[in-house]
């Protein structure tokens, strides 16, 4: 048993259990916690695969801004009721289908895990270290895929522009 | 194993190193703010109050710990937790000297970012589980006030990030010796302004420390705390100094280096500029009464952020051009 394996099922296990906790948790401020502690281990998962600026941002984007925000709206919102509620839905067949899907949409994803050809391989985080992480994601982001990061960024700065036009005070006239 | 070992070693010596430093920072504080207000300041306990800092942990040990009623128990624990965690692991990024870093990641430098990110938790999560109307407020500022000049502070070291063409700090050093001005603080003057607001801002000090300010809240998010729960927020408070004002120096005034070797000694420098900067903390706080709310926020949103882009477009162009 070495150490890497031994890392990496600690935050495996942590990982499932407390996405599994946060879904049954009836208490939204540790919903929020819980996925607070699966994404810190999120990125140290990818931390263990020399993703170092991965995890960096995993933790400044998700931990520190996202889920500050999903905080703030649980304190804002009162949710007595909520806490009260025994289960969410009672339709058998529905969580089966759920299931279903969930499951069908792993195994394709195991599926692709298994059978991806050595040449992908050898741009896996370990196999770039002569450059460092940030060079290759931005020679990606900035040379291959400029036009799909340009579409993202216009497509952020619509939904920005929309959530500031939603707020706005609407002057009517007296 | 060995290396295992080693870093083990390393880890505790710079650990007991920051501890000292940060006990010893409150009493420099007090100390200064004194002389500064024409008191005396501790002078009680050792020679020229020199144990005072020692004196006030043991009393803080020993005194009765306090779970008032009605708190959220499990965050209310680990909230102090959360804020020292955060606040004293961005130590082991920083490079004392050129050999010595406890962790060398290449991108260093958003570790801290992320780190001080995630030091908003602690904050928030404390006000919350207090069940205070006083800890709450202080919470909910806290939290608005961080994630603000996050992005401040972020533009500033960003600007410094382009100069150098680095995110790992020990670069970020060596590219400043071979620069023309051989530190950062002369051609990124303004980025260095931003980020020590900002960083006083991120550290809730005076005159930022809104969401601790006594006329109004009492003592803000850790007004329910008491005995060590209360003085792991106050370690916490004083670690992000120490690691904000190490950032500052190794960023922008040259880390280690200095302008002779001082032999036996390779950290002289960096622990020099480190008491500089910590000094102007304290300054500041002696000097500056405290900001209102919505000044607080404009000065974030509306003066310090549009400066950091402008300066980082100005960089950018810049460093594209010569």
């Amino acid at each position: 048993m070495n150490w890497d394996l031994i890392i990496f099922y600690y935050l495996a296990i942590v990982m499932i259990f407390s996405s599994v906790f946060a879904i049954f948790s009836k208490h939204p401020i540790y919903t929020v916690l819980l996925v607070l502690v699966m994404i810190v281990h999120q990125a140290f998962l990818l931390l263990t695969l020399g993703a170092e600026f991965l995890t960096a941002v995993q933790i400044i984007v998700y931990a520190g801004a996202v889920l500050v925000l999903f905080l703030f709206v649980v304190y804002l919102i009162n949710l007595r009721k909520e806490t009260k509620k025994n289960i969410f839905i009672r339709k058998v067949s529905l969580i089966a289908i759920v299931f279903l899907l969930f499951g069908a949409l792993l195994i394709k994803n195991l599926l692709i895990l298994i059978s991806l050809k050595p040449s992908f391989r050898a741009y896996l985080p370990f196999n770039i270290e002569e450059k460092s992480n940030v060079w290759w994601i931005a020679n990606y982001l900035f040379k291959n895929y400029l036009l799909q990061f340009e579409i993202i960024g216009v497509i952020l700065l619509v939904a920005i522009l929309g959530a500031v036009f939603l707020i706005r005070k609407v002057k009517t006239a007296e | 194993m060995d290396k295992l070992i080693f870093t083990v070693i390393a880890a505790v010596i710079l650990l007991v190193i920051a501890l000292l430093h940060v006990a010893y920072l409150t009493y420099a504080e007090r100390k200064i703010i004194a002389r500064m207000q024409q008191r005396l300041g501790p002078n009680r306990v050792g020679p020229r109050g020199l144990l005072q800092p020692i004196a006030d942990m043991l009393k803080l040990l020993t005194k009765e710990d306090i779970v008032p009623y009605g708190v959220d128990k499990p965050i209310f624990y680990i909230a102090p937790l959360i804020s020292l965690v955060c606040a004293g692991t961005g130590v082991a990024l920083i490079p004392l000297w050129e050999k010595f870093v406890l962790s060398n990641i290449n991108v260093g430098l958003l570790f801290i970012l992320a780190l001080s990110s995630l030091s908003a938790y602690g904050v928030i999560l404390s006000g919350w589980a207090s069940n205070s109307r006083y800890a709450f407020l202080g919470g909910l500022r806290a939290s608005a006030q961080v994630i603000s000049y996050e992005i401040a502070m972020s533009l500033a070291l960003l600007s410094v990030v382009l100069m150098a063409g680095s995110l790992n700090l020990i670069d970020i050093v060596k590219a400043q010796i071979s620069s023309p001005y051989k530190i950062y603080l002369i051609p990124q003057i303004i980025a260095f302004f931003v980020f020590i607001i900002s960083a006083i801002a991120e550290c809730n000090r005076v005159p930022f420390d809104l969401p601790e300010a006594e006329t109004e809240l009492v003592a803000g998010y850790f007004v329910e705390y008491s005995a060590m729960r209360f003085s792991i927020f106050y370690l916490a408070e004083y670690f992000g100094m120490v690691v904000m004002s190490a950032l500052a120096v190794t960023c922008f005034l040259g880390g280690w280096v200095g302008p002779f070797e001082v032999p036996y000694i390779p950290f002289f420098w960096f622990l020099i500029k480190l008491y500089f900067i910590l000094f102007v903390y304290i300054w500041v706080r002696a000097t500056l009464p405290r900001y209102r709310y919505d000044q607080l926020m404009g000065l974030g949103w509306k003066v310090l952020i549009p400066i950091g882009i402008v300066n980082l477009f100005l960089t950018a162009f810049l460093k594209l051009i010569v």
